[in-house]
């Protein structure tokens, strides 16, 4: 039996979070999404520390950029240096067009850049084709646990 | 360095006599003697005399005497006047260094002169040297404006980079993070008008209609802010650019536009031209898309072509399309002016104002010759020659 998927969005707009959440309300995959605020609660939520001793393993984040604390790209740099979860695709998902960001996320080993679409219509196209590709397509990595 | 005393001993031919700070390199007492007394006899009222005869007396001298004029004998026992001027230079000290010697001969004299002596006086004519230092004290001082006029220049042209600078990158962040909030307020507004559409009541609907339709507006204003703005960040990178084969992309990039229209666009001379390919092709679609937007009733026929005038290519557009009164013919290229309701003619007014920037930065201008109802001409300049050097 295939087991839920599980998502993890990591973005300190609780708006766009709401706006993934209905995006993804009804989608094939009936995903579980779990959200933090900051690159510290991430991090945290990763490695089942503190409050988040119990959570889940993600099979895919969501990971926006701009973000208290600890940046987007510090999160995904720590992500790709752990022997664990360097196996979870990250997905950066960022209002930022600059060439910059899109190739720094790349080169520390980002499996997707997505701009966040400024329309609604388009925003719930691209977190429903996210969803569909690596929920759908996509062959995951079995969970280390 | 001291200007005041400088200034005095240059105005001065009448009291109070100005004073000067002397180093002379002379081993002959006598000599020192007499220069001195030809200078205090006209005008001069020496107030410090160094004498010295060698390289590290001279060095150490011009550490504690501070000297505004060097008075340097050809020979000496143990040295050579002329070194003096040397070490001024390696001390990047602007002193003026006059020769006070015995008979040279012309060909010395003039070599010397050459090699940076300010003027040579002969000690037989001792009489010419208040003159001379007057004159070389007065070259010095006014070398000494230009040189601060030019430092001024320049900090100013420096001040105004920077605050050219600060202004784009004001713009840049501002229009940048007023996206995030702005898409919040538009998504939200689309997500209530999608939902709720005929469960409240009609002026509901309505209302929610308004308010998304002008953040999705805003959103595309600050989209062409930062386009703008853009244009001042990136650095033009120029090389030599076919425009022939540009204007098959710009063709390519406007072919809906020209299809939907049946435009007619012909090409005249189109050179090769020293510019930023992108730029370019921004502006001549800009231009070329605006001919074709705003052609009234008529099919559009367009004509691009460029001839040499003077130090630059002089490109023109021109149409057959509504005009332009000669009132508004500068407005139109100042960011989001616009002559037309947007029910008549869609856009924001930003394409003639990207135009002008890039236009302008590359050192050329743009303006439009039109009268209302009778067609209109773009034409802009591109220098031959660039700004970091290269040629058409």
């Amino acid at each position: 039996m295939k087991s839920v998927r599980q998502l993890l969005i990591v973005d300190d707009n609780p708006a766009d979070v709401t706006l993934a959440r209905e995006a993804l309300e009804v989608c094939a995959s009936g995903c579980q999404i779990s959200s933090v605020e900051d690159g510290v609660e991430a991090l945290a939520f990763l490695d089942r520390r503190e409050k988040y001793a119990n959570a889940v393993r993600p099979d895919l984040v969501i990971l926006d950029l701009n973000l208290p604390k600890r940046g987007g790209l510090a999160v995904l740099a720590a992500m790709k240096a752990g022997p664990d979860l360097r196996r979870i695709p990250v997905i950066i998902f960022s209002t930022s067009k600059l060439n910059q960001d899109v190739v720094r996320s790349y080169e520390l080993g980002a499996n997707c850049y997505v701009c966040k679409p400024g329309n609604l219509t388009e925003f719930f196209a691209a977190m429903k084709s996210i969803e569909q590709f690596w929920f759908g397509a996509a062959t995951l990595p079995p969970r280390g646990e | 360095m001291s200007g005041t005393a400088v200034k005095l001993a240059i105005e001065s031919s009448a009291v109070p006599k100005p004073k000067l700070r002397v180093l002379l390199v002379e081993d002959n007492s006598l000599d020192a003697e007499l220069v001195i007394r030809a200078l205090r006899k006209n005008s001069f009222d020496v107030e410090a005399v160094m004498i010295v005869q060698d390289e590290d007396s001279f060095i150490e001298a011009l550490g504690t005497h501070s000297p505004e004029v060097v008075l340097a004998d050809y020979n000496l026992p143990n040295w050579k006047g002329m070194e003096a001027l040397t070490i001024l230079r390696r001390q990047n000290l602007d002193i003026p260094m006059i020769l006070v010697s015995g008979a040279l001969g012309d060909v010395l004299a003039v070599e010397c002169i050459r090699q940076g002596a300010t003027d040579y006086v002969l000690k037989d004519g001792l009489a010419r040297l208040p003159e001379v230092v007057r004159r070389a004290l007065q070259e010095k001082y006014e070398r000494s404006l230009r040189h601060q006029a030019e430092k001024d220049l320049a900090k100013k042209a420096d001040e105004l980079a920077r605050s050219n600078a600060d202004l784009e990158q004001f713009a840049y962040v501002a229009s940048h993070d007023l996206q995030e909030p702005l898409r919040m307020v538009a998504s939200y507004t689309q997500l209530l008008s999608e939902r709720y559409r005929g469960k409240l009541d009609e002026n509901a609907d309505k209302f929610i209609g308004y308010a998304s339709e002008g953040a999705l507006r805003m959103q595309v204003l600050i989209q062409d802010l930062l386009a703008f703005s853009r244009v001042g960040r990136a650095n033009a990178t120029c090389t030599n650019v076919d425009c022939k084969s540009l204007m098959e992309e710009v063709r390519k990039s406007l072919a809906s536009a020209i299809q939907e229209s049946g435009a007619v666009i012909t090409e005249t001379n189109l050179p090769s031209v020293w510019t930023d390919r992108t730029q370019m092709s921004q502006v001549l679609q800009n231009l070329i898309g605006n001919a074709i937007k705003f052609r009234g009733k008529k099919l559009p026929i367009i004509s691009i072509r460029a001839e040499k005038t003077g130090e630059h290519w002089l490109f023109s557009v021109t149409d057959n399309g509504i005009g332009i009164s000669s009132e508004f013919a500068e407005n139109i290229f100042v960011v989001f002016q616009r002559l037309h309701a947007r029910t008549e003619y869609p856009g924001n007014g930003i394409g003639l104002a990207i135009c002008k920037k890039i236009i302008e930065r590359g050192g050329g201008k743009i303006w439009v010759e039109s009268q209302a109802g009778s067609g209109s001409t773009f034409k802009f300049t591109i220098p031959f020659q660039s700004a970091n050097g290269g040629k058409t």
